[in-house]
C-alpha cells in the first residue's frame, strides 16, 4: 500500500471510526511513518535504532544475507509490513526450513491482527496508526512473505490483469519490466517488477517485489501463480480487499476506543460506511498510480477540516530538541516505543512456534512490551 | 548487490581476465589440465548446490524441477569434463563446441522468452546467447589448430570476466515495498 491508503485512507477510518480531525491525523500521520522510519532517518534524529520499521533501497542492497543478516530484515519487513497469517501453518513432506519460511506468508485475519490490534488498545495514538498499517498491509501483501525466499516469493509468467466487462471477465497478459525509473504503464498493463534471482536468500525475493506494485494498487484484480501453492492459481481482487482493510480498520479503532468490547477477525464494518459506499469504492477502482488527491477530498469533506499533506519532518525538531528524559513523551518517541513494543510482540510469536527466522526479542524489546503504560 | 559482494566480483573479473590472457599467451599442456580441473570442480559444486536446494526446498516450488533438471545437467557436464583429460584434443572441441552451440540456443530461447513476458531485458541474454553460438562456430573455423580448445575457452573466460565487472557496476532494479 502506498501513501494514498496509509495516510489519507487511514484518516477517513479514523474520522469515521470516531476520532477527532486532529487525532485522526496523528494515526494517519503514524501509519505513513511506518514507511518512512528507518535506520538511516533514526541515525538522523538521534533515535533509537531498534525502532527501525522500514528499510531504505539503499540499505537493503547492502544488506547480509546471512543468518543474522536475514534475521534483521525479517524482524523488520514480517512485523511491520507481511504480518504473518499462521505460525502453525502446516505443510506436508518438507523440511522444518522450508516450513518456517511457508509460515511467515502474509495473509488478512490472522492470529497476529488480533495481537496487533489488542496491543494498540490503551496506547497512544502513534500505536494505533502503527496497527493500522500492520493491519492494511495484511490485505495488500496477502500471498507473499517478508523475509527472502525464492521459493516462497517468486512468481512466473503466468500473471493476467482481469478486466470485469458485464458478466464476464477478460484477461490481458500482464509484462514486466525492470526499470523501476518508469512508472506503470497501466493503460497497456506494463509493471515493473524485481529481477529474478535464483539465489534462494537474495534481496529481490523479498515480499512482493516479482509481482512489482501490482499488491499496493487498489483498483487492480490479477491472478498468478504464487511459488509456494502448488500450482494452484490466486486471484487478487484488490477493490474487494481494500474495502475489507478500509472496514475492518474502521472495527478495530472502534474497539481501540472502547465503542466495541472485543476485535474478532472476519468482522467489517460495513454499516459504518453505509452513505459514503459507492464513493469510497469508486476511489477504489478508480485506474490510477496514486489515490492520495481523492482520498484526501473524501476526507476533507467528512470532517469539514484540511488534511494536510504527509511531511516526513514534521516532527523531527520537536524529538531533537527534547531533553533526553522527555523524548518519550514526544510525537516520534511515542512512535518509536510503540514500533518497538510491536516488534517485540511478533518476533517472540514467531519465536514461540520455534521458529527462529526472526530470532529473538531482545530483553529491551519485551521490557518495553509489557510495560503497562507504553502510551 | 553489496559493495562487498560488487569488490568481490571485480577482483574475481580481474583474475579470470588475468588468466585467460595468460593461457592465450602461454597455451601449455599444464594451462590445459588447470582448465579442465576448474570446470571440473566449479561445475560439480553448482551442479550438487542445485540439487540439495531442490531436495531441501525447491521441489515445493512452482517451477522448481527446473532447478532440479539444471543441477542434473550442470553435474553432468562436471563429470564428463573430469574424465575428458586423456582424450584426444579433437574430442574436447567437439564437446566445447557441443555445449557453446546449445547453451547459445537455450540462451537465445530464454531471451526471446523474456521478450514476450519481461519488457527491456532480452537484450543482454540474447547478446549473451549469440557469443556462445559464435564461440562454437569458431571451435569449428580453428578445429585443426592445436591449442583452439584453450584458446577458445580463454576467449569465453575473457568474456565472462568483462561482464562480471560491467555487472558489478549495474544498477540493480529493486522494488521499495511500500
Amino acid at each position: 500500500m502506498q501513501e494514498d491508503f496509509h495516510y489519507y485512507a487511514t484518516y477517513c477510518a479514523a474520522f469515521i471510526a470516531g476520532y477527532s480531525h486532529k487525532e485522526s491525523l496523528d494515526i494517519a500521520y503514524s501509519a505513513q511513518f511506518v514507511d518512512v522510519c528507518s535506520r538511516t532517518l533514526l541515525t538522523k534524529i538521534r533515535g533509537p535504532l531498534d525502532a527501525a520499521t522500514t528499510q531504505l533501497k539503499l540499505e537493503l542492497m547492502e544488506a547480509r544475507t546471512d543468518p543474522a543478516g536475514l534475521q534483521d530484515i525479517t524482524r523488520i519487513w514480517s512485523s511491520f509490513h507481511f504480518l504473518p497469517r499462521d505460525l502453525l501453518a502446516e505443510k506436508k513432506h518438507c523440511i522444518k526450513h522450508y516450513r518456517d519460511k511457508f509460515r511467515l506468508i502474509c495473509g488478512p485475519n490472522g492470529d497476529l491482527v488480533v495481537k496487533t490490534v489488542e496491543l494498540a488498545k490503551g496506547k497512544a495514538l502513534q500505536s494505533v496508526g502503527i496497527a493500522m498499517h500492520v493491519l492494511a498491509d495484511t490485505w495488500a501483501h496477502a500471498n507473499f512473505a517478508g523475509t527472502p525466499s525464492l521459493v516462497i516469493n517468486n512468481t512466473n509468467y503466468v500473471f493476467y490483469e482481469l478486466f470485469p466487462d458485464g458478466e464476464s471477465i477478460k484477461e490481458k497478459q500482464i509484462k514486466f519490466r525492470h526499470k523501476a525509473s518508469m512508472p506503470d504503464d497501466l493503460e497497456n498493463s506494463i509493471y515493473t517488477n524485481s529481477l529474478y534471482q535464483s539465489s534462494e536468500n537474495s534481496i529481490m525475493n523479498l515480499g512482493h517485489g516479482r509481482a512489482g506494485h501490482l499488491p499496493d494498487y487498489s483498483f487492480v484484480r490479477y491472478r498468478y501463480l504464487p511459488a509456494w501453492g502448488g500450482y494452484e492459481e490466486i486471484i487478487k481482487d484488490n477493490p474487494s480487499d481494500y474495502l475489507k482493510a478500509f472496514t475492518q480498520m474502521i472495527y478495530a479503532m472502534k474497539y481501540i476506543r472502547g465503542d466495541n468490547d472485543s476485535f474478532h477477525t472476519n468482522v467489517y464494518d460495513i454499516e459504518a460506511i453505509g452513505q459514503w459506499q459507492d464513493r469510497i469504492k469508486a476511489i477504489i477502482e478508480k485506474r490510477q498510480l496514486l489515490a492520495s488527491d481523492d482520498w484526501k477530498s473524501f476526507g476533507e469533506e467528512l470532517s469539514g477540516e484540511t488534511i494536510e499533506d504527509f511531511r516526513i519532518d514534521k516532527y523531527f525538531d520537536e524529538y531533537i530538541k527534547s531533553p533526553r528524559n522527555e523524548k518519550n513523551e514526544t510525537f516520534i518517541g511515542k512512535f518509536t516505543r510503540g514500533a518497538i513494543a510491536h516488534k517485540g510482540m511478533v518476533i517472540e510469536e514467531i519465536y514461540r512456534t520455534k521458529n527462529k527466522l526472526a530470532g529473538v526479542a531482545r530483553e529491551s524489546f519485551l521490557a518495553m512490551l509489557f510495560k503497562k503504560d507504553a502510551g | 548487490m553489496t559493495i562487498f559482494q560488487r569488490v568481490r566480483s571485480i577482483l574475481f573479473g580481474i583474475a579470470t581476465f588475468i588468466a585467460a590472457i595468460l593461457f592465450i599467451i602461454f597455451p601449455d599442456d599444464g594451462a590445459y589440465g588447470w582448465v579442465i580441473m576448474t570446470l571440473f570442480l566449479g561445475l560439480t559444486i553448482r551442479g550438487l548446490k542445485c540439487i540439495i536446494f531442490y531436495f531441501t526446498m525447491a521441489r515445493h516450488m512452482v517451477g522448481g524441477k527446473m532447478i532440479l533438471v539444471q543441477g542434473v545437467i550442470i553435474l553432468d557436464f562436471a563429470l564428463f569434463t573430469g574424465s575428458i583429460s586423456d582424450v584426444p584434443k579433437i574430442y574436447i572441441l567437439l564437446y566445447l563446441i557441443g555445449i557453446h552451440a546449445f547453451s547459445g540456443v537455450i540462451e537465445v530461447l530464454r531471451a526471446m522468452e523474456s521478450k514476450r513476458t519481461v519488457a527491456g531485458h532480452w537484450k543482454l541474454k540474447f547478446s549473451h546467447g549469440l557469443v556462445d553460438f559464435l564461440l562454437a562456430i569458431l571451435c569449428m573455423v580453428f578445429i585443426r589448430h592445436q591449442n583452439t580448445s584453450l584458446l577458445i575457452y580463454s576467449l569465453g573466460l575473457l568474456y565472462s570476466s568483462v561482464m562480471r565487472i560491467i555487472n558489478a557496476f549495474r544498477k540493480t532494479t529493486f522494488i521499495l515495498i511500500e
